[in-house]
C-alpha cells in the first residue's frame, strides 16, 4: 500500500488552505513596500500617470539623487541617531537602577514607589501641561530636552523589575558574601543575568526613539535639529504646497510622489537592516511585558 | 563596617515601640541601604520632574491662564471652560469620533490577530512559518510618518495604486483621503496592516503553552485539524483573549492621535477629529491652553475610568490584576 | 580556623518566631551538620552565622568576635549555596575568581589561587566552560571552589547537594568529606539528609522548629536519642515506636502492647515501680531477628507478616504488632523465601530504647534527669 499518511484528507485541505491564506496575509503586507519601492524608482510621468503597481516604470534614480542632495535630509538622519542612541542610553541609566532598587525587598516604601510609578500608566496631565512644563524647564527646541524629556518609561520599568524579581535570591546573597555592594551587585550580577529583559526594553526605546515625531514636531524650533521623522512629515505633507519645488517638477524626472517614496525607503533601510538582529528578541520581550505587565 | 544584609528587610522593622526605636531602626537602615535610594533617585526625580510635575500644572484647566502670568499668577475661573466645551460643537465631535473610532477599531481590528495566530499555528513547515510571522511583524517598527506616507501615495487620486486599479476595473475613481465617510476605513484598516501581526505575538505565546498533549489525544479521539483548533486551541487561550480585550478596552480613548494627525484633513475632520487633535489644534496650534487642558483632562479622567474599570474586572476574571 | 559561638540566638519574622533562642558552640576545624525537617530553622540559623540575616536576639560569634553587626563580606565565611549561585555569564575560572576579584586582588594572586583551588576540585580542564555546559556534579564543585578559593576561617554549606541525583550525591559527599580533611576548615553543613549528616558530621545537631533537640556524634545520637523526634529521625528506614505501658513478668520490666503482646525491656532504674507508665517503645530495625539465634537471650514477639521489600543483601520486612507497623531489616543471604512465614520476630532488651510517652524524652538518657 502507499506511504502512511498521518493526517487525513481533510486535514489535508485545510493544511493547504491555511497555507495558501497565509501567503495572501503576507504578499498583503509586503505590498505597500513593493509599491513604495517601485513608485521610488520609477519616472515621475510613470507614476503619475498611474502605471507603476508593483515594479518601477522607467527606471531612474533621479528621485533618490534628488533626496540625497538635500541637506536637511542629512541633517535630520544625523539627529534621529543622536536622539535614538543619547535617549536610550538616558533610558537604560534611568530605568535599570530604579527597577532595581524597586524590586529589593528591603526598599522602605516599597509598595508607595512601585504605585508612583504605575500611577503614570493610569493618568498622564496631557499635552498641554506636558508642554507647558518643559517650555517652564527650558526644554523648548532643545537636543537635550528630547532626549531627558522621554526617558522614563514606567512600562519598562515594570517589565524590568518583574525580571529582576524573579532572579534567585543567592545570586545575590553569593556576591554579597564575596563582598559586593548594591552597585556591584547590579552591575556584576544582575545586569549580565537580565541580558533577555534589558535587551526588551531597550528595543522599545529604540524603536520608539527612532519612530518618535509628535513631541519631536511640537517641542522643536530651529530644522538643524529635527529628526528624520519630522523631516519626512515635512516633505511628504508639505511637498505639495513648496512652490519651489512645484516648479523644479516641470523640468525634472522626478515627481511628489517619487521624491516621497525615496525619503520612505531611505529611512525604513535602518530599520530593515537591524530587523534581523532584533527579531529574536522581541518574542521573548512581548512575552515578559506581555499580558503579565 | 557596621552593617548586616538583611534580605528580610522591612520585615525586620519595628512596627510598635516608641518612636526613638524606630528612629533609631530607621538611622541604621539608610546607613546600610543607602545605596539602593541613591540607585533609585534618578527615576523618581525624573517621573517628579516630567510626569508628576504636569499634573500640578493641570489646574490651568480652572484659571485663565496666560503664558505671561504662569501657572500660579493665573486667576482662577472654576469650570467655565468646562462651560466653554460643552457649548463647543467640535468638543462634541471630537468626542464622538474618539469613540467611534475606539469601538470600530475594537470590533474590527482585535480580532485579527487572534486570527492570524491561530493560522500561524497550523503552519507546520517551519522556515515558511518564520518567514511569515517575520514579514508579517514588521510594519509594527515602521513609524506612523511612513505608514501615513504610504497611505497617502497608494490612495491619492490621480496617482495612486488604488484608483489606477479602480480605473483598469471601469469604476469611477475617489478621492478617498478628502471624503470624510473614507477616513475610518482607511485608518482602521491601515492600523490593522500595521500592528496585527505584531499582537499575534501574544496569542502564539499563549498557544505554544498549550500542552500537546491535549492534540496528541484528540488525534487518537479522530479529531480534525479544525475540530482541534475550535475545541482545543482557541478554549485554551481564551482567558488571553479575555485579558488583551479588557487591556484594551482599559485604553480606549487612546485612539493612536499621532497617525490621525498626520492623516486627516480639514475635509475629514468630521469623521477623523478625534480629542487628542483637538486639544493639539486648540491648545499646541492655536495657545489656548487652559481650554485644551481642560479637554485633556475630561480625556485623561475618562481613560483612569476605563482603565480602572478594566483592571476591577481583570481582578474579577483572571484573579490576576493587570498591574 | 575560628571556633563558631551561638548564644541565645533567637530569630523574628514581624511577629513570627522561627528560631527560639539557641545555644551553639562549635570548635575550630569542626565539622558540625545542623539537621531537620524542612522549617526547622537550620537555614536560617546558617544565614545569621553567614550575615544573611539579622540577629533578632543573642550574639553569634566568629572567632571570638562578636559578628552580629559585622557585614557578610567581612566575617571571613563563605557559603555553598543549594542551587549553586554560579553566574551564567562567567566561566569557571571566572566564577571562582569573582569573591577575590571584588576584593582587588592582584591577577597573578587570583590566577595562581583559581589554579591552585581548580587543581584540587579536579577542574583544571573546565576552567574556560560556562555553567551551561557543566553537569550537576561539576557546578557543585566549582560552587565549592568559590568557597575554596577565598580561604574562609569558617565554610557554610546550604544544602549543597540536595540538587544531585542519589548516585552523584554520594560521590560528593565523599568528596566533601576528603576536602575537610584536607582543608581542615571549621565547617557549618545544613540538610534535612540524615544519611548526609550521619556520615559527613563530627558532630550533629538536630533541630525540630526552631529549637535544638539533641547535639552529639552521629553514633551518640543514633545509639542514645534523648527522645523519640531524633530517634524517628535518624537512621533508615527510622526507629519503630510503639506505644505500650509498663509492666512486669518474669521479675523483669516488659511493655504491654495492645492486649496481648508483652516486649522485654531493659532493666532500667527508671522502669522500678512504673506499673501501667505509658512509654514509647523504640526498636530499631536493625537491631531485629527473624531466628531465635540472631537475638540468644530475647523473646520472641508475635507479629503478622504485611509485606517483604527485598533491598538486595537485605530485606525490610513489613508487619504489625497489635496493628501497630513495624519494620524489621534483616539479611537476605540470597533468599527470601523463609521471610514469608514470618510470624515473631526477635529483639534484646538491652536494644531497646524507653522513652515516656507524654514528654518523648528517653528514661534513661544521661542529660535527662
Amino acid at each position: 500500500m502507499g506511504s502512511f499518511n498521518l493526517y487525513s484528507r481533510g486535514d489535508r485541505i485545510f493544511g493547504v488552505a491555511n497555507a495558501f491564506l497565509v501567503t495572501l496575509i503576507v504578499i498583503s503586507t509586503l505590498y505597500p513596500f513593493i509599491y513604495i519601492i517601485a513608485v521610488s524608482f520609477s519616472a515621475g510621468s510613470a507614476v503619475t500617470s498611474g502605471q507603476v503597481t508593483i515594479h518601477p516604470v522607467d527606471l531612474t534614480i533621479a528621485a533618490y539623487k534628488r533626496v540625497l542632495s538635500e541637506k536637511l535630509f542629512w541633517t535630520s538622519y544625523r539627529n534621529t541617531f543622536i536622539y535614538t542612541i543619547f535617549g536610550t542610553i538616558a533610558t537604560l541609566l534611568i530605568i535599570i537602577p530604579g527597577a532595581y532598587a524597586l524590586s529589593r525587598p528591603q526598599l522602605l516604601g516599597r509598595r508607595f514607589w512601585n504605585f508612583f510609578i504605575a500611577f503614570t500608566l493610569w493618568f498622564h496631565a496631557g499635552m498641554i501641561p506636558f508642554f507647558l512644563n518643559m517650555r517652564d524647564l527650558g526644554l523648548l527646541d532643545s537636543y537635550f530636552g528630547i532626549i531627558i524629556g522621554f526617558a522614563g518609561n514606567a512600562f519598562s520599568i515594570i517589565i524590568l523589575r518583574n525580571f529582576f524579581e524573579s532572579v534567585p535570591r543567592s545570586y545575590e546573597e553569593a556576591a554579597r558574601m564575596d563582598g559586593a555592594n548594591d552597585f556591584q551587585v547590579l552591575w556584576k550580577v544582575y545586569i549580565p543575568l537580565s541580558k533577555a529583559a534589558i535587551a526588551t526594553v531597550t528595543l522599545f526605546a529604540i524603536v520608539s526613539r527612532w519612530n518618535g515625531f509628535f513631541w519631536a514636531m511640537v517641542l522643536l524650533r530651529s530644522e538643524e535639529k529635527i529628526p528624520l521623522q519630522v523631516y519626512l512629515r515635512k516633505t511628504i505633507v508639505a511637498l505639495v504646497a513648496d512652490e519651489e519645488f512645484a516648479s523644479s517638477l516641470l523640468e525634472e524626472v522626478y515627481s511628489f510622489e517619487t521624491v516621497s517614496a525615496a525619503i520612505m525607503v531611505v529611512s525604513i533601510i535602518p530599520v530593515l537592516l537591524v530587523y534581523p538582529f532584533i527579531q529574536k528578541y522581541f518574542n521573548k520581550g512581548i512575552l515578559l511585558g506581555g499580558v503579565k505587565e | 563596617m557596621t552593617e548586616t544584609v538583611s534580605q528580610q528587610g522591612v520585615r525586620d522593622a519595628p512596627t510598635t515601640g516608641k518612636f526613638e526605636a524606630r528612629v533609631r531602626w530607621l538611622v541604621r537602615h539608610f546607613r546600610k541601604e543607602w545605596q539602593i535610594y541613591v540607585l533609585m533617585a534618578p527615576m523618581i526625580i525624573w517621573f517628579l520632574l516630567f510626569l508628576y510635575k504636569p499634573m500640578y500644572g493641570l489646574q490651568i484647566a480652572f484659571k485663565d491662564f496666560s503664558i505671561f502670568r504662569g501657572i500660579e499668577g493665573s486667576p482662577w475661573i472654576g469650570l467655565e471652560h468646562f462651560q466653554t466645551l460643552l457649548g463647543n460643537d467640535q468638543f462634541f465631535r471630537a468626542v464622538g469620533n474618539t469613540f467611534i473610532i475606539a469601538f470600530l477599531s475594537l470590533a474590527f481590528a482585535f480580532p485579527v490577530p487572534i486570527i492570524l495566530a491561530l493560522m500561524f499555528n497550523e503552519i507546520h513547515h517551519r522556515i515558511f512559518k518564520k518567514m511569515a510571522q517575520t514579514i508579517v511583524y514588521l510594519p509594527h517598527f515602521i513609524s506612523v510618518v511612513i505608514i501615513a506616507g504610504i497611505v497617502i501615495n497608494m490612495f491619492s487620486p490621480s496617482t495612486g495604486v488604488v484608483n489606477n486599479v479602480m480605473g483598469m476595473l471601469g469604476l469611477e475613481q475617489v478621492y478617498f483621503l478628502v471624503q470624510p465617510e473614507w477616513f475610518r476605513p482607511i485608518f482602521i484598516g491601515s492600523n490593522i496592516w500595521k500592528e496585527a501581526g505584531f499582537e499575534s505575538i501574544i496569542y502564539l505565546a499563549a498557544i505554544a503553552g498549550v500542552s500537546p498533549t491535549l492534540y496528541e489525544s484528540a488525534r487518537v479521539d479522530g479529531a480534525t485539524r479544525w475540530q482541534m483548533m475550535w475545541r482545543i486551541t482557541l478554549p485554551s487561550i481564551f482567558p488571553t483573549i479575555v485579558i488583551m480585550f479588557i487591556i484594551r478596552v482599559g485604553n480606549l480613548v487612546d485612539v493612536g492621535f499621532e497617525y490621525i494627525l498626520l492623516l486627516y484633513q480639514p475635509a475629514t475632520y468630521q469623521t477623523g477629529d478625534v480629542i487628542n487633535t483637538f486639544i493639539y489644534r486648540q491648545g499646541l496650534q492655536g495657545a489656548q491652553y487652559d481650554m485644551a487642558a481642560a479637554a485633556g483632562l475630561f480625556n485623561a479622567v475618562v481613560a483612569l475610568v476605563l482603565v480602572t474599570a478594566a483592571n476591577a474586572l481583570s481582578r474579577r476574571v483572571s484573579r490576576t490584576s493587570l498591574w | 580556623m575560628s571556633a563558631v559561638t551561638l548564644r541565645k540566638v533567637f530569630k523574628r519574622f514581624g511577629p513570627v518566631e522561627v528560631v527560639h533562642g539557641i545555644d551553639l558552640s562549635i570548635n575550630a576545624r569542626e565539622f558540625v551538620v545542623l539537621v531537620g525537617p524542612s522549617g526547622c530553622g537550620k537555614s536560617t540559623t546558617l544565614r545569621m552565622v553567614a550575615g544573611l540575616e539579622e540577629v533578632s536576639d543573642g550574639t553569634i560569634e566568629i572567632g571570638g568576635r562578636v559578628v552580629n553587626e559585622v557585614a557578610p563580606k567581612d566575617r571571613d565565611v563563605a557559603m555553598v549555596f543549594q542551587n549553586y549561585a554560579l553566574y551564567p555569564h562567567l566561566n569557571v575560572a571566572e566564577n571562582i575568581a569573582f569573591g577575590l576579584r571584588l576584593r582587588r586582588i592582584k591577577k597573578d594572586i587570583i590566577t595562581a589561587s583559581v589554579n591552585d583551588v581548580a587543581a584540587t576540585l579536579g577542574l583544571s580542564e573546565l576552567l574556560h566552560r560556562r555553567p551551561a555546559d557543566l553537569s550537576g556534579g561539576q557546578r557543585q564543585r566549582v560552587a565549592m571552589g568559590r568557597a575554596i578559593v577565598r580561604q574562609p576561617q569558617v565554610f557554610l554549606f546550604d544544602e549543597p547537594l540536595s540538587n544531585l541525583d542519589a548516585k552523584l550525591r554520594t560521590q560528593m559527599r565523599a568528596e566533601i568529606k576528603r576536602l575537610h580533611r584536607r582543608l581542615d576548615a571549621t565547617s557549618i553543613y545544613v540538610t534535612h539528609d540524615q544519611v548526609e549528616a550521619m556520615t559527613l558530621a563530627d558532630r550533629i545537631v538536630v533541630m525540630s522548629d526552631g529549637n535544638i533537640e539533641q547535639i552529639g556524634t552521629p553514633m551518640e545520637l543514633f545509639l542514645n536519642p534523648i527522645n523519640t523526634f531524633v530517634a524517628g529521625f535518624l537512621g533508615s528506614p527510622p526507629m519503630n515506636q510503639l506505644e505500650a505501658t509498663v509492666s512486669y513478668a518474669d521479675g523483669g520490666p516488659i511493655a504491654k502492647v495492645g492486649s496481648d503482646i508483652a516486649i522485654p525491656l531493659p532493666e532500667l532504674r527508671q522502669l522500678r515501680n512504673a506499673e501501667g507508665h505509658p512509654i514509647i517503645v523504640g526498636i530499631r530495625p536493625e537491631d531485629t531477628a527473624v531466628e531465635r539465634n540472631g537475638a540468644a537471650n530475647a523473646a520472641g514477639i508475635k507479629c503478622d507478616l504485611d509485606l517483604v521489600e527485598p533491598l538486595g543483601s537485605e530485606a525490610l520486612v513489613h508487619v504489625s504488632v497489635a496493628d501497630h507497623p513495624v519494620v524489621l531489616k534483616t539479611e537476605t543471604r540470597g533468599a527470601i523465601s523463609h521471610l514469608s512465614d514470618v510470624q515473631e520476630f526477635f529483639v534484646q532488651p538491652d536494644h531497646i530504647k524507653v522513652f515516656d510517652q507524654k514528654t518523648g524524652l528517653a528514661l534513661d538518657h544521661p542529660e535527662v534527669a
